[in-house]
């Protein structure tokens, strides 16, 4: 019960991340919204994950949990990958600017 | 050409973005050349370690210094800024290694003012190459089919660094893609802008320092790599 309640937090955490990063990468978000919504139900009814686990061929339902968990990792670790890039598109924007106020040239350029 | 671009006042200047990166060795005739013809140079020296930026300074071009090394789509971007600031008219994109003829640049203008067009594409495949491997008219090719998928742009040749546009044309083009797969977004925003493109047969001199530098099969997983990444931010 305090597994299920504390694992229920964490996903519920991951959905309201999820649903902030919306605006920002539309895919990601509902990507990760689908898997933690998933993760939710079969945190509180096993039974399930385990019949599902079984019929994908998946031995128990807490393997398919942890599979859950795995790729919800995952595309987390995307969603940084994908921050980062904005993060340099940034700097770059900004090095540009300092670029071009240094122009310099061996005549007056225009 | 020359006295087309003193004649009449519209066509304005002709600026021309090179990108360069370590280039000291090549770069001070090619941009002596440019400047023979009366274009307007820019050279974005990309945070070169060498002297790239001196040699273009004494060789008459305006230089824009990155802090650091960004990358080629970084460079063509801050170079293609510049030029339209500057009041360009056409801006044209040269490759710094030496593989580009000067020549061509008066046929790719041309063919933006015959045509009506706001981009013209320079073409290896239409025009002729010297001294191209197997290994990369391959690549190019897979290139091609890629980008008819990918734009529906129907080109002859899609990693051609030289390319012209009109002033129009040009400052709908906004690089977000510092590294190489500028190339292919470069062509998706030519689709997306609904503007008129011509392709124009040019020559392309491969140098052993050129192909040196020029792409592998490594890179363009990178770059269909950043493509994709790209598409899923933004």
């Amino acid at each position: 019960m305090i597994a299920q309640i504390g694992l229920s937090i964490l996903l519920a955490g991951v959905l309201v991340y999820a649903w902030t990063e919306y605006r920002r990468a539309p895919v990601i978000s509902i990507l990760s919204m689908l898997v933690a919504t998933a993760g939710l139900y079969f945190v509180w009814l096993p039974s399930h994950a385990t019949r599902l686990a079984t019929l994908v061929g998946i031995g128990r339902g807490v393997d398919l949990i942890i599979y859950v968990w795995v790729v919800i990792s995952l595309i987390l670790l995307l969603n940084l990958h994908l921050k980062l890039r904005s993060q340099s598109e940034l700097i770059t924007i900004l090095m540009r600017e300092i670029a071009l106020a240094n122009a310099r040239a061996a005549e007056p350029s225009k | 050409m020359i006295s087309k671009q003193h004649k009449n006042p519209n066509t304005g200047s002709i600026w021309i973005v090179v990108a360069a990166f370590n280039e000291a060795t090549v770069l001070g005739p090619i941009v002596s050349d440019l400047m023979r013809r009366t274009y307007r140079v820019v050279v974005v020296d990309d945070g070169s370690s060498d002297a790239t930026g001196q040699i273009a300074l004494s060789a008459g071009a305006t230089v824009i210094t990155h802090p650091v090394n960004l990358g080629q789509g970084a460079a063509l971007q801050t170079g293609i800024k510049f030029a339209l600031q500057q009041g360009a008219a056409f801006v044209v994109t040269f490759d710094a290694d030496g593989q580009h003829r000067p020549s061509d640049i008066a046929r790719l203008i041309e063919a933006l003012t015959d045509y009506d067009a706001a981009y013209a594409l320079g073409s290896r495949f239409l025009g002729s190459s010297r001294g191209m491997p197997l290994g990369r008219r391959l690549l190019l090719q897979v290139a091609i089919w890629l980008t008819r998928v990918m734009t529906g742009l129907r080109l002859t040749d899609t990693h051609n660094g030289l390319r012209a546009m009109t002033r129009d044309g040009a400052s709908r083009i906004f690089l977000r893609q510092n590294r190489m797969a500028h190339a292919s977004e470069l062509l998706e925003q030519i689709a997306a802008s609904g503007l008129r493109h011509v392709e124009v047969p040019v020559t392309i001199d491969y140098t052993r320092y050129s192909l040196a530098k020029g792409q592998r099969l490594s890179d363009s997983l990178a770059i269909l790599f950043d493509l994709s990444a790209q598409k899923l931010h933004r």
